[in-house]
């Protein structure tokens, strides 16, 4: 049945499905796994990244893009795309000239909300076009407001957007969206540290080499973004493999 | 008949449908000329199943399994199963190679059907040097339609003993499994197990449900099976990541501790280091997904 209604994408199945918005989200979980944590004065975003060939300059594969930064107030607003690396680009493309251009209008820098808002409509323009496919992108964007509350966004190709306290996109999301559900406490986000550490655990999950293949970005609440580097990523690992030593290690001496 | 604005006469077709006429036109088309006969018989020897030994090139006079007495044969199909028993049972013992199979399809992607070098795909059998009646098979290949029946008479035989037990290993894409839920809300990557009546041990995953089904060279030796009454048992692994991937991998995990895999497994964080290397050397960065 899927066959005669998937090659449209203007074309509901009897059953209510459009086929082709479904399988750009298959689309998706063909890119990298990507987390996204909101702590209480920090947001950070975490991407696994994949070896790269060896004649390929590494510095040209930068997954964590800042659509806006606001140069006086050291706000910004980031975000990553994980799915179609070209569709990716001409939506960042996009939403950056409508950030500028809602600054130049308005005066004010965008909300996370609203830029989020933008590049969903924009998603779900071509899910409704006649000749057009949607993009095969699913984006994490965070930043923080005027009032200084910390946000996380969730996108993906059909334009739905929601805010979430934290969440993972690309392959084994649901992994990582399970250990997410299973380890965001108020505690693990209490402190800036906790909520890295958090995101850098998650990841772990389903990277494969460690440390050296994670590229995080932080933005603290009244400061700059920051793009960690491979050794500063390193430093947290050492941490959290050290803790899991502790904790197996009392978990041994336990009486039986 | 006819005859058309330029004169020419052509025979009108006939809605009566009289099966005189139809027969007659049947046996036109069949008889093929002598060119047809050689194009076809072209066609079966280049999609010839050939089990041949690796240091000899040379074809086995008779079956595989009728040439060496087996208790158990594990199959694995596709490239995860082969990447799971290369790293968990390959490595655990020494494995001697009984035979390899050569055959070519539109799915191979050299047309050279006589040089099949070994980074492609390849069907190898192998059997433990310290107990020769557990044979091993790991097919990366695609074997078509027309060729399963030639790889079962190769390897099985004609008239197989039943004494023996068949475990096969294979993956298919989360998309093609059929449920009520949408595949977005599906654990992949999971394990679903398929057996023949004869196969009395228990599956160490839920039983494959109706209306899915499984297809292919998997569906081949199963059916195979359950005819000449042989105990065997399939475990499907439904995954989203059809190529070599480490979390489809690790999923079939928990066959190891079924009796199909008892004893051939020593060393399992060694085997996991294994698996890991063997998935950094053939990633290659895609640069259309980011």
């Amino acid at each position: 049945m899927a066959s005669r209604y998937d090659r449209a994408i203007t074309v509901f199945s009897p059953d209510g499905h459009l086929f082709q918005v479904e399988y750009a989200q298959e689309a998706v979980k063909k890119g990298s796994t990507a987390v996204g944590i909101r702590g209480t004065n920090i947001v950070v975003l975490g991407v696994e990244k994949k070896s790269v060939a060896k004649l390929q300059d590494e510095r040209t594969v930068r997954k964590i893009c800042a659509l806006d930064d606001h140069v006086c107030m050291a706000f910004a607003v980031l975000t990553i795309f994980i799915g179609l690396t070209a569709d990716a680009r001409v939506v960042i493309n996009r939403a950056r000239v409508e950030c500028q251009s809602h600054k130049l209008t308005v005066e004010d820098p965008v909300t996370v909300e609203y830029i989020t808002r933008f590049i969903a409509t924009l998603k779900q323009k071509y899910t409704q076009s006649n000749g057009r496919r949607p993009f095969g992108i699913s984006a994490l964007i965070v930043g923080f407001d005027d009032d200084g509350i910390p946000r996380l966004y969730q996108t993906d190709p059909s334009g739905t957007y929601h805010a979430w306290k934290a969440n993972a996109i690309g392959r084994s999301a649901k992994t990582v969206r399970e250990f997410l559900e299973k380890n965001y406490t108020e505690d693990a986000i209490a402190s800036d540290n906790e909520a890295i550490k958090l995101a850098i655990k998650a990841l772990l999950e389903v990277v494969q080499s460690g440390g050296k293949n994670i590229e995080l970005a932080i933005i603290r609440r009244n400061q700059p973004l920051k793009m960690f580097s491979a050794k500063e990523v390193e430093l947290y690992v050492t941490e959290i493999e050290r803790e899991k030593e502790e904790a197996e290690k009392k978990k041994s001496k336990k009486p039986v | 008949m006819a005859a058309t604005f330029f004169g020419e006469v052509v025979k009108a077709p006939c809605r009566a449908g009289t099966e005189d006429e139809e027969e007659e036109e049947e046996e036109e088309g069949r008889r093929e000329t002598p060119e047809d006969r050689e194009v076809r018989q072209q066609l079966a020897r280049k999609r010839e199943v050939r089990l041949l030994r690796r240091q000899t090139k040379t074809s086995l006079e008779v079956s595989l399994l009728e040439k060496y007495p087996c208790s158990k044969f594990i199959i694995a199909i596709g490239n995860n199963a082969v990447a799971f028993l290369s790293s968990f049972v390959m490595n655990s013992g020494v494995w001697e190679e009984a035979g390899y199979a050569k055959l070519w399809n539109e799915w191979c992607r050299t047309a050279d059907t006589t040089h099949l070098s070994s980074t492609e795909a390849f069907c190898g059998f192998y059997h433990l040097k310290s107990n020769p009646s557990v044979f091993l098979c790991q097919c990366s290949c695609y074997v078509a339609e027309d060729q399963q029946y030639q790889w079962l008479e190769k390897v099985f035989g004609s008239c197989p003993r039943k004494n023996m037990q068949i475990t096969i290993l294979t993956c298919r894409h989360v998309t093609d499994y059929k449920t009520l839920e949408s595949t977005g809300s599906l654990p992949s990557p999971f394990l679903k197990a398929l057996k023949t009546q004869n196969f009395k041990d228990p599956a160490c995953c839920p039983l494959l449900e109706q209306p899915n089904i499984v297809q292919d060279l998997p569906a081949a030796v199963l059916s195979y099976c359950q005819v000449w009454k042989i105990p065997a048992i399939l475990y499907l692994c439904y995954t989203d990541v059809m190529k070599l991937d480490l979390i489809t991998v690790e999923a079939f995990k928990p066959i190891l501790s079924t009796r199909s895999l008892k004893g051939l497994v020593k060393n399992i964080p060694q085997s996991t280091e294994i698996l890991k290397k063997l998935m950094t050397t053939n990633e290659i960065q895609s640069n259309i997904y980011t």
